[in-house]
């Protein structure tokens, strides 16, 4: 046998060849096994730390508690604003690894739910991987225990019981309450709530005004999860707390009583405590059901409530704005006795009132009065009973606008009523300086006549008018306006607003006359019985009467189109005797106040008579 | 020299001499799998554990079996048996059954089996044989083209079940038989360089998902949630378990299913979580011992064809426990191989009994002297 280094198999000598191959590869054997010992003390030994962590990180998350909002109650405690409970499912980006899969196969499970599989996509990827992302809400029992059965097809997706918000007035509260929804953008950096996706915000009303003591505080659960990232076993939790409840002075009935007078027309109703400012309703209509909010919301539902013409979604007694019309008399009369006019003296009305005008080719313009014949020698007392505009247009010209704006202002014209309601409007009362920053413009004497029956730039509020006529009744004493229960304010303000009790006994006999004495420009609407009413109609128009028009001869209300009719309002007190409550009604193109807002106003103080003026607080204690 | 009756020795003595330290640590390492698998299925013995137990005992039986044999017959047999394990992977496309992309199982009898796990041994039954019987003067084609073509077709077969990992050890198995049986180290020089070369062809024939693992392999943060998954969750469960591990039953990544496929191919994680570093090392020596004994039995027998048997046994079981070790603790790519004896599988069990038998044969008839046949 030759030895050389051409061989291709080496067949000689086999036995050493064999030892000496098979040595080596023992050799290599044995230094991969200490590689293999090697890396295995890597990473058990010196990175032990370090994988314990991940390890840890891996087996347990940290998960939020919705709480449970506060109720809101009446002033009898009655519950007004509650929750219930509701079946939804959530997903939660980090605890799946493919959230398209994930939301297929939920789809494929409840055909039925509405899923938008896109939008929920953006959404996830839009928010922090550990927030979960609410998908579909308020599914029924079957549906909720066939996401259960399948639940191993959804990695990341969670049912769970959640709470929904239910509001057991429906729609005669909607305004008042307001309603929640999803937080929004703009809300999350102060609602510490928008780390859950699934929690809710008041929107509007009350619900927004005091969402913060109602949304209660946020619970958290340390849990150990699989890798699926399902729940093994809870670690640690801080229990949610439940929102503070929020009692409102609203009395439920007779708010209802309220809205369902106004049924079938648009407009609002206000009913104040003369004696401490607590309002008892406030009522707008048309309205819409609150409760449509709990659930998603389709967008024709939505336009439909944006597009109505008779606005459905505003709180007319405190969002719409309205001239006040013939119920700011009382309050120009007041400035007109503080200004020094007697009341006894008289003005002669002829029906109208004219004053110089260059600007007009006749060299004046003539203001009319409601009444075309006119209403003969009037004193005060006479020209608030029978509204009549000459009287008022001549002390109105007589004391200045700015006088005029002053006491308005003092009794709470042009100011919010509730600081608190986001949506609630203020109001404008004019006055020459306040022309001159708004319009640019100097003050004309015309426009004080116009201010003088509450018209031209003058704008008011439901709740502000019956406020005010609350704090010239109850003897000048400021109110502190109330819609909610809160300890820390006091009731009544420790202020006369004004000194002289007698000329406003002048105003409250004036307003007697204008419902109880025959000629009163709400003598129809009259209470008979052993309470009565007292108060002033007011009819603002709502478009300029051209001269043309005019010498045609006017139009009637009813044979104009709804939009173009003038509002009719009403502000009364009752009892006259002792006055307990003030109430402003405002209908929207009603036509007169004596014809449409009256009326209601009787029907109201009739019901609040019947009630034996019994509306009182019942305190919540235990909730 | 030797009496032949020792060479025609009856049952009870070859029974008799058995290597028992051999068996022993393959027992032992059955029940390693077994305490594994009763903390994977918490306790509840009757799914996993129980069919491993089954599955062990068959094991046994065909280890003994083997055992019972005539060498010799097993020698004349061997392309054969080769031939007919070749038959067993070829048909696979036709009747296989499909699973997570993959076809690698074909049913007889009504039980599933994977060719694949038991061509790594007719491998080196049929290339034992072929290499106990070629000269010195053997021409080229004769002593190299034939037994490459031998090893390459399994190999080729195999990878389009798809299956790589397997591929690779039968593969490397083979090589590991032409260095035992004297093949010119120049070629293996060459072998290399020219596999270094193909590399990026290999690389356009591979499955998406095997590139991925490859790729995820050298950067397993590339996809963590996909498929670095697998060896980060891996890494996380073997290193959390410290020296001293978890406690028995007690791991969070294999408990709380962190770990993939923890009952097969990452079987070897979840003990390393559960008893830690002390664990691995212990079952890491134990593999060790197996495999010295293995290699100090092979070199008894006298006859080549006895040696490269067992030798190639033993190298394709160590290849078997090193690719595990090394694709769990992210020393080489997530390939698909179990861990012999511990590991939830039937084939790879039975397969690798069957191998021991074919050892322990070697070993029992060190003595018999096999004549060159004409390959």
């Amino acid at each position: 046998m030759k030895k050389s280094g051409n061989f291709i198999f080496q067949k000689y000598d086999t036995e050493n060849l064999i030892n000496r191959r098979a040595a080596l590869v023992t050799i290599a054997k044995a230094g991969i096994f200490s590689a293999l010992i090697g890396r295995l003390a890597y990473l058990q030994i010196a990175k032990n730390s370090n994988y314990k962590k991940l390890s840890d990180k891996n087996r347990i998350t940290h998960r939020f508690l919705e709480p449970e909002r506060g109720i809101i109650f009446d002033l009898q405690g009655r519950p007004i604003a509650i929750n219930k409970q509701k079946y939804e499912v959530i997903i939660i980006k980090e605890e799946t690894r493919d959230v398209k899969r994930s939301l297929v196969n939920l789809k494929s499970i409840l055909p039925k739910a509405n899923i938008d599989i896109e939008k929920i996509l953006k959404e996830v990827n839009s928010r922090k991987k550990f927030i979960p992302i609410g998908i579909v809400d308020d599914l029924t029992w079957q549906e909720f225990s066939k996401i259960n059965v399948n639940i191993h097809k959804l990695e990341g997706v969670y049912p769970q019981i959640g709470f929904k918000r239910y509001y057991t007035q429906g729609e005669s509260h909607s305004h008042l309450i307001g309603y929640v929804s999803t937080i929004s953008k703009s809300e999350e950096e102060s609602n510490p709530l928008s780390k859950l996706s699934t929690a809710k915000a008041g929107k509007i009303g009350v619900e927004k005004a005091k969402d913060a003591i109602l949304r209660g505080k946020l619970g958290n659960k340390n849990i150990e999860v699989n890798a699926s990232g399902r729940e093994i076993r809870e670690l640690d939790r801080v229990n949610s707390v439940q929102g503070n409840y929020v009692q409102l002075t609203i009395d439920s009935e007779l708010q209802k009583f309220c809205y369902e007078r106004l049924k079938g027309l648009s407009g609002s109703v206000s009913v104040i405590n003369v004696k401490n400012g607590e309002f008892y309703a406030l009522a707008s209509s048309p309205s819409y059901d609150p409760n449509i909010f709990s659930k998603s919301i389709s967008n024709e539902t939505w336009e439909n409530l944006l597009s109505n013409k008779y606005k459905p979604l505003i709180n007319k007694s405190i969002s719409n704005q309205y001239p006040p019309g013939s119920t700011i008399k009382p309050f120009v009369a007041l400035a007109a006795l503080e200004s020094g006019v007697s009341h006894r003296e008289t003005f002669f009305c002829n029906g109208k009132h004219q004053i110089e005008d260059t600007s007009l080719d006749s060299g004046y313009k003539t203001f009319h009065c409601w009444k075309k014949e006119g209403h003969g020698n009037v004193d005060m007392t006479e020209a608030i009973k029978v509204s009549c505009d000459v009287y008022f247009y001549q002390i109105a010209r007589r004391i200045g606008i700015n006088k005029i704006a002053e006491v308005c202002k003092r009794y709470g014209l042009g100011e919010k009523v509730f600081k608190s309601l986001y949506e609630e409007k203020s109001g404008v009362v004019p006055n020459k300086q306040w022309k001159l920053e708004n319009l640019g413009t100097r003050w004309m004497v015309g426009e004080t006549l116009s201010a003088g029956i509450g018209q031209g730039y003058f704008l008011t509020t439901a709740a502000q008018l019956s406020l005010a006529l609350a704090q010239l009744i109850n003897d000048g004493n400021r109110l502190n306006p109330k819609l909610i229960y809160d300890n820390d304010v006091p009731t009544v303000y420790d202020e006369r607003i004004i000194a002289d009790p007698k000329y406003l006994k002048i105003i409250k006999n004036a307003l007697d006359a204008a419902t109880n004495a025959p000629g009163g420009t709400s003598y129809r609407s009259r209470i008979i019985g052993e309470y009565k009413m007292a108060g002033k109609t007011g009819t603002s128009q709502v478009r300029a009467i051209s001269i043309k028009e005019r010498e045609e001869g006017l139009i009637k209300n009813k044979d104009l189109p709804w939009e173009k009719r003038d509002h009719g309002l009403f502000i009364g007190y009752g009892p006259t005797t002792d006055p307990k409550y003030a109430v402003s009604v405002i209908v929207e193109h009603g036509g007169s106040g004596s014809g449409s807002a009256a009326p209601i106003a009787s029907d109201i103080f009739k019901y609040l008579f019947d009630k034996k003026l019994s509306l009182k607080r019942n305190e919540i204690f235990n909730v | 020299m030797f009496n032949q009756n020792n060479i025609y020795s009856s049952a009870f003595t070859k029974i008799k001499s058995i290597n028992y330290p051999l068996l022993g640590l393959i027992i032992i390492l059955f029940f390693v799998g077994l305490a594994a698998l009763l903390s994977i299925s918490n306790g509840e013995f009757n799914s996993w554990p129980l069919k491993h137990s089954q599955r062990f005992i068959l094991g046994l039986i065909i280890f003994f079996l083997v055992i019972f044999f005539d060498l010799r017959l097993i020698f004349g047999y061997a392309y054969v048996i080769f031939f007919l394990s070749i038959i067993s992977l070829a048909v696979i496309p036709f009747i296989g059954i499909e699973s997570n992309g993959a076809t690698r199982w074909i049913n007889i009898a009504g039980i599933s089996l994977q060719p694949s796990e038991f061509v790594k041994y007719t491998l080196i039954l049929a290339l034992a044989k072929y290499f106990h019987s070629i000269n010195n003067d053997s021409n080229f084609i004769k002593t190299l083209i034939i037994p490459l073509i031998i090893t390459v077709v399994p190999v080729f077969l195999v990878i389009t079940q798809p299956d790589l990992g397997t591929a690779l050890i039968i593969l490397l198995g083979g090589v590991s038989l032409f260095w035992i049986s004297g093949l010119n180290y120049k070629y293996f020089i060459v072998g290399v360089f020219s596999i270094l070369c193909s590399l990026p062809v290999l690389w356009q024939y591979l499955k998406d998902y095997q590139k991925d693992r490859v790729l995820t392999f050298f950067n397993p943060e590339r996809d963590p949630l996909g498929n670095g998954y697998h060896i980060m969750q891996s890494k996380i469960a073997l290193g959390s378990g410290g020296i001293f591990g978890k406690g028995y039953m007690e791991g969070t990544q294999s408990h709380l299913n962190f770990l993939p496929e923890m009952q097969t191919d990452f079987i070897f994680t979840m003990l390393g979580e559960e008893f830690g570093f002390i664990g691995t090392l212990l079952i890491l020596l134990i593999y060790a011992a197996l495999i010295m004994i293995s290699i100090r039995l092979a070199l008894k027998s006298r006859s080549l064809f006895s040696k490269y048997l067992s030798l190639g046994v033993c190298n394709v079981f160590f290849i078997y426990v090193f690719v595990n070790i090394g694709m769990v603790t992210g020393l080489l790519p997530v390939v698909g191989v179990p861990l012999p004896f511990i590991s939830y599988g039937g084939s790879s069990m039975l397969a690798v009994m069957f191998g021991f038998g074919l050892l322990m044969n070697c070993y029992i008839n060190r003595n018999i002297i096999i004549e060159k046949t004409n390959y």
